[in-house]
């Protein structure tokens, strides 16, 4: 891992060498692919929907009970079956997905989702084989070691500046907001509280990095609800007053999310991510 | 390829980019007087002229705006010191920001960047944020990658200067290069020729006799401003290429104490917003001094409007808010810094502290054609 980060970092400033490394990159590519393909015939390509809710009624961005004005996510971890499920393999599609991320878009760049993007992906591609049973894990963020790396020379999806916070060096994990007629909220969820200095971070006090289970899952015939009723449901939507959570370690606005998410003290509103027969 | 041979070409190439990068730090000539160090440079992106000469160019660039209105020299005029005259800086859609731009004169000695983020020490870093930051509002250019890129790719003068600067780049047009040219530019911009700087080189004429004594009441112990704003640079934040420590100083000077609780006002609350320990609200970076003449409006949020403000505010001990949503007294801040203390000063004595105040511009920097506008 270390050693094909510094041939990486040389690469960069070597165009020689970008090209040679490049080559053997590609080539190991392809060799783990075609061995994929020799020794597990199994192997096949399972698509696992997500749909955005408000307390179970649709929402976007152009309407429903309430309006969505961003819904973006990065997921990474996932796990399927019963237990601690089994390492689930993505799809790198060089736009949405890495090996290890992948980005979850449910906004259309539309009415209140004005600053947002037309392009959508409602779906994480995974690569699984046999039979997983019941069960899907996943985590809402970044890993660690990805999240702190520079997001210039990041692959895809995290080179999107609109998911990294700069300043702070990491990922916005996810973008979630919604407006009513007099009033609305949104969150940005990411590490926080974090020490050292940008591209050389120590941790961070609030990984904010939530763990989702989902027990009855059928990854064959489910999508997973992002319901954003009950990820605000301890949020005052009439009082027209502190309308965002930014993650920051003394920002009270964020209690209500985190408690949702299970980041608080208490292990999280049932609900948030749930499944829903497609 | 065999595995030796690429063993080989790396270990090569490595000592290559090794050699590079020190020997075109070494061999960048910076404009700095005698005995003044020379400053840190990432070794990933070292000094050149043509680097600078294309940072100039995208400093200057208002298409590097969501809107094409706003430049990095938008909030960053030369003739105020980098500054821009506001209490707090407006971006592009004409969202105020919480605090207002620094100065960039000296930046480049700066070992933590911006007001108080304790994450931040390159300016290759920092560029991004006025770009890309969406909370506020600065360049507006979050999700607008694709735009940039085909800027530099099609303008005429971007496609000659990108690759002068990267001449080893097979692909020099990207954004990491584009921050990597604007930090060139900014950490270019150094200034070692106040009226103050010339007294230190031996020319004793250089300070007025006011100035001369405002002097020694700035380094007294009885004002105590050198324990913050100290050094070569007039700031405790402050590293250079022979820096033995990285001096990194954050201070409460009791400018807030909102409710006579400690607070600050919640969109200012210093490394505290970072970091969520009590005893870091209201922490904010000691700016360098240099030029601080031209630079009012003071303090973070610019509620300062000049420097006998800032002198009535430190004479106090800090400053007591009497109406409004911001009341209290700031002198009683339980995490106010030490060194902020009432001390007495004359009348007399304080033209003398502002003389030696004024004598810390550095005219030539105000002015210097090579850090203008070129497109004009």
């Amino acid at each position: 891992m270390e050693t094909s980060a510094a041939g990486l970092q040389l690469a960069e400033q070597v165009p020689i060498l970008k090209t040679i490394f490049k080559h053997v990159k590609y080539s190991v590519l392809i060799a783990c692919t075609l061995s994929m393909a020799a020794c597990s015939p199994a192997g096949r390509s399972l698509d696992i929907p997500f749909v955005a809710r408000w307390n179970g009624e649709p929402v976007s961005c152009s309407g429903g009970p309430v309006a969505l004005t961003d819904l973006r996510f990065f997921v990474s971890d996932v796990r399927l079956g019963e237990g601690d499920g089994t390492p689930a393999a993505l799809q790198n599609d060089g736009r949405w997905q890495s090996d290890r991320v992948a980005l979850i878009d449910l906004e259309d760049g539309q009415a209140a989702c004005r600053n947002g993007s037309p392009d959508m992906q409602p779906v994480l591609r995974l690569n699984v084989s046999g039979n997983p049973g019941p069960g899907l894990r996943f985590s809402i963020g970044v890993p660690e070691d990805l999240n702190h790396a520079n997001p210039l020379t990041a692959e895809p999806p995290l080179n999107y500046s609109v998911m990294h916070w700069h300043w702070l060096s990491g990922y916005k994990f996810m973008r979630a907001g919604i407006e009513t007629p007099d009033d609305g909220f949104w969150v940005h969820l990411g590490s926080t509280a974090c020490s050292g200095t940008i591209g050389n971070i120590e941790g961070c006090r609030q990984p904010n990095r939530p763990t989702i289970h989902i027990a009855d899952f059928d990854a064959g015939a489910d999508a997973v609800v992002v319901d954003l009723g009950r990820l605000f449901a301890g949020i005052d939507l009439r009082d027209s007053a502190a309308t965002r959570c930014m993650s920051g370690p003394g920002e009270d606005a964020c209690a209500p999310v985190y408690e949702a998410l299970g980041l608080g003290d208490a292990g999280g509103i049932a609900g948030v991510f749930r499944r829903s027969a497609r | 390829m065999n595995r030796p041979v690429i063993a080989t070409a790396f270990i090569v190439a490595g000592l290559a980019v090794t050699w590079l990068a020190s020997v075109s730090d070494e061999s960048y000539h910076w404009r700095l007087p005698e005995g003044e160090p020379r400053p840190a440079v990432p070794a990933d992106n070292p000094m050149s002229d043509s680097k600078i000469e294309l940072g100039r160019w995208l400093f200057y660039d208002t298409r590097l705006s969501v809107n094409d209105t706003l430049a990095c020299s938008g909030c960053h005029v030369q003739a105020l010191a980098f500054t821009d005259g506001r209490p707090r800086a407006v971006g592009a859609t004409g969202e105020l920001h919480p605090r207002g731009a620094m100065s960039l004169v000296n930046v480049a000695y700066a070992s933590r960047l911006t007001w108080a983020n304790h994450l931040l020490d390159r300016l290759e870093d920092q560029a991004l944020t006025p770009l890309f930051g969406e909370v506020p509002v600065e360049m507006g250019m979050a999700g607008r990658e694709t735009e940039i890129l085909e800027l530099i790719r099609s303008d005429d003068r971007y496609r000659r200067l990108f690759p002068q600067a990267f001449p080893t780049d097979e692909s020099p047009y990207s954004i990491l290069n584009t921050v990597r040219a604007i930090a060139s530019f900014v950490r270019n911009i150094v200034s070692f020729d106040s009226a103050y700087d010339r007294y230190l080189a031996g020319d004793a004429a250089a300070l007025s006799p006011a100035a001369e004594r405002g002097m020694k009441l700035f380094f007294s112990e009885r004002l105590e401003c050198f324990h913050c704003h100290g050094g070569f640079n007039f700031t405790d934040s402050s590293t250079h290429v022979s820096a033995i420590v990285e001096s990194v100083g954050y201070h409460n000077n009791g400018l807030y104490n909102v409710g006579n609780e400690g607070r600050y006002p919640d969109d200012n609350t210093g490394l505290y917003d970072l970091t969520g320990i009590p005893h870091d609200m209201g922490r904010f970076r000691a700016p360098t001094l240099r030029n601080i003449a031209v630079t009012a409006p003071y303090m973070h949020d610019g509620s300062l409007p000049t420097l006998d403000a800032v002198i009535d505010h430190y004479q106090r001990g800090g400053r007591n808010v009497t109406s409004g949503p911001y009341r209290g007294d700031g002198k009683r801040n339980p995490y106010k810094s030490v060194f902020v203390r009432e001390f007495e000063l004359s009348a007399s004595e304080r033209q003398d502290l502002l003389a030696f105040l004024r004598s810390l511009t550095d005219e030539s920097v105000l002015t210097n054609p090579a850090f203008s506008n070129p497109f004009e």
